[in-house]
């Protein structure tokens, strides 16, 4: 299955380094390096095996956006499953940019109306820390308001190559695309309770975003079932009340996703490649291993009694499964 | 003498606490604006190499401690300080560092200075080891570096012939702080100060050894300098591997810190229907963090805490780790033990408890 995505926006607001350093494993210092798109670059990106990511990287420049909304409209705009559109945060010409972008909704409306459309506030790290949500917060509504005014829903992400903000999006921006990432989640749960884990987590394998997670699981010594810490009735039997007992880093999934993908980078520096990795922490034992051809699984172990070598074995057993889960997911569409 | 003498026999100053323990001394110099602070907060205050652009100038000596193997104090001098200035002798000191900026083309006045300091240092006190960073090389490309670096070495050697003075020996290191090049060389500016060094090498060689392992590193966690290694000689890829590795799971570490599940980690609450074997009433040995990350061409580089600073890091083949786990970790004990017997004469001989 083909899935088309338009990487949009004006030119030099980042779209070719974010996807140099999603897709091709290149650290954010080597982006400066990266001449200007011509016309459009197109991408075939394999993700998840049987899913394959058509990135249209559209070059921003004035008579490039030009010709796409004239004489390519049809070409461009068909069939399209995600818009991404990328908004230059510290750009000074803001009333061009919004009227090429009212545009391309206009386009996108009648040749895809089932597209998706996620627009990214970009560079944000050009904005002084303090100043970041204040700022994203109004630049959002105006987008916001923007698009519903072309009958349109987007999600806007403030996001920076420096920083994990880029892997949060672009997380969120593929479990749009994979078909039934709810019934991945049913089963990495089954899997987790399988492992005594608090929580797994699935990778995709090279661009390291996440595909799905497990639900929450409850603290080894406070499980419901055996009745030690909860005390107060029934309503900490909900994934939600898990979430609030452990209370684990709200942005643990896009920066474990970052680290990763800068360990991997280290390992590439070496002529080697990164295989899996097992921790016993202090604050908790994790396994990072291979989980089918195309997918890699964190396992986030709370219980001290549990070995990291019991932790593989299981892994290596739910390989089949996950295989052919994975195969099923993407068929059954 | 000038004022500047007042300003460093002053009580000690901002971050130093007056204790008993007797510090190596390690005395950063260079021109304005040629990265000693940068140097001193990538290194020891874990601040990122682009944030060190705002650093304000440094006006009077700043005496800095850090605690490793053995107790540091890292002077970080103004970039006008001279041989006079200084007001302390050079015997006091147990290394000296001195910055010089590749990137900034009127290098004449740093190599002046630089001369200045080496002689002064020389006749008062031989023995100190002379460093010299030829800092800021990442603005240049790899031919150009190569070149400076050269002539900047070339320059001062020349320098110092032309004063008949060609027998004090500098050691040069180019380095930068955007790499790996900063932490490598400052490590073996490090391993310098550390008398027991030969004995924790030692340790190291027989782990090797035994563990089949190609090479093996004991780190400084914090500052991710390498305060000792075996003796098959350093290889830069392996080298910043580690340095990325200790700094990915620093920074993993506190991302799945459970709130309610991670103290009861640490202190597990006695379970009356463990399934376990019950254990013998002394106390299990303390927990110590590990790690392993696989690569996939058949070798493993472990990570295995010796101290709370320290850490002993080592790449061997995957079959190995797999295979002798057991042993593996048998011999990780005995190094641990062997450390921290270092690591506890060292600070009893410096007057520490």
């Amino acid at each position: 299955m083909k899935k088309k995505v338009l990487l949009m926006g004006a030119s030099g607001s980042g779209k070719t380094s974010m996807r140099s350093l999603i897709f091709s494993n290149n650290p954010a210092s080597l982006t400066s390096r990266l001449g200007a798109t011509i016309d459009v670059e197109q991408n075939h990106v394999r993700f998840l095996g049987d899913l394959i990511l058509n990135l249209w990287d559209c070059g921003g420049q004035d008579a490039f956006m030009d010709t796409y909304l004239s004489t390519q409209r049809a070409t461009i705009f068909q069939h399209v499953g995600v818009l991404i559109y990328v908004f230059d945060v510290g750009a000074h010409e803001r009333t061009q940019d919004l009227s090429y972008f009212r545009d391309c909704l206009d386009a996108l409306r009648k040749y895809s109306p089932d597209a998706r459309v996620f627009l990214l506030l970009h560079k944000m790290d050009l904005v002084a820390l303090s100043d970041r949500p204040a700022m994203l917060a109004r630049r959002r509504e105006e987008l916001e308001g923007e698009s519903s005014g072309q009958g349109v829903s987007a999600t806007v992400f403030g996001t920076s190559i420096y920083d994990e903000s880029l892997y949060k999006a672009w997380s969120r921006i593929v479990h749009a695309i994979i078909p039934n990432a709810a019934v991945l989640t049913k089963h990495l749960t089954t899997f987790a309770e399988a492992c005594s884990a608090t929580e797994v987590i699935l990778f995709e394998r090279t661009t390291f975003l996440v595909i799905a997670t497990s639900s929450l699981q409850f603290p080894p010594f406070a499980s419901p079932k055996n009745g030690a810490v909860v005390g107060n009735g029934g309503e900490l039997t909900t994934p939600s009340a898990a979430e609030t007992l452990h209370a684990l880093d709200g942005t643990r999934y896009e920066r474990t996703s970052e680290l990763i993908k800068a360990l991997k980078h280290s390992c590439s520096r070496l002529r080697e490649e990164f295989s899996a990795l097992e921790m016993e922490l202090p604050e908790c034992t994790a396994v990072l291993s291979e989980m089918t051809r195309n997918t890699y699984v964190l396992v986030i172990v709370h219980d001290p009694t549990i070995e990291t070598a019991a932790i593989r074995i299981n892994i290596r057993l739910a390989r089949s499964k996950f295989e052919e889960l994975q195969s099923d997911t993407i068929f059954t569409r | 003498m000038a004022p500047a003498v007042a300003t460093a026999a002053a009580p000690p100053s901002t971050n130093v606490k007056p204790d008993s323990l007797q510090r190596s001394k390690i005395l950063l110099l260079g021109q304005r604006r040629s990265g000693k602070t940068s140097i001193h907060r990538v290194l020891f205050d874990n601040t990122a190499p682009n944030e060190t652009f705002y650093l304000e100038p440094t006006t009077r000596i700043e005496k800095h401690i850090y605690d490793t193997v053995i107790p540091l104090e890292i002077w970080d001098c103004p970039g006008s300080t001279s041989p006079e200035s200084l007001g302390t002798p050079f015997s006091e000191f147990a290394v000296i560092v001195f910055v010089i900026d590749i990137s900034n083309p009127m290098y004449q006045q740093a190599i002046k200075q630089l001369v200045d300091f080496a002689i002064a240092a020389y006749e008062e006190s031989p023995e100190t080891p002379f460093e010299v960073f030829v800092h800021k090389v990442d603005v240049y490309s790899d031919d150009y570096k190569l070149e400076n670096f050269k002539q900047i070495t070339q320059r001062v050697n020349d320098e110092l012939f032309d004063l008949q003075m060609e027998h004090i020996q500098l050691n040069f290191q180019a380095t930068s702080c955007y790499d790996h090049t900063i932490y490598d060389a400052f490590s073996r500016v490090i391993q310098k100060l550390i008398e027991a060094l030969p004995y924790i090498e030692d340790l190291l060689n027989v782990f090797c050894a035994n563990a089949q392992a190609s090479k093996a590193f004991l780190f400084d966690i914090r500052s991710r300098l390498y305060v000792a290694t075996d003796a098959s000689p350093v290889d830069a890829g392996t080298h910043s591997l580690c340095c990325d590795y200790i700094k990915m799971l620093t920074a993993f570490r506190p991302l799945y810190a459970s709130a309610i599940a991670t103290p009861a980690r640490i202190t597990p609450p006695s379970r009356s229907s463990s399934t376990l074997p019950s254990r013998a009433p002394s106390a299990p040995p303390p927990f110590s963090p590990s790690a392993a990350l696989a690569l996939a061409q058949g070798t493993t580089l472990t990570f295995h805490q010796a101290t709370p600073a320290l850490a002993l890091l080592a790449l061997l083949p995957s079959a190995v780790y797999e295979a002798r786990r057991g042993l593996l970790e048998y011999n990780v004990v005995f190094l641990r033990e062997g450390v921290q017997e270092i690591v506890n004469v060292e600070r009893e001989a410096r007057g520490g408890t």
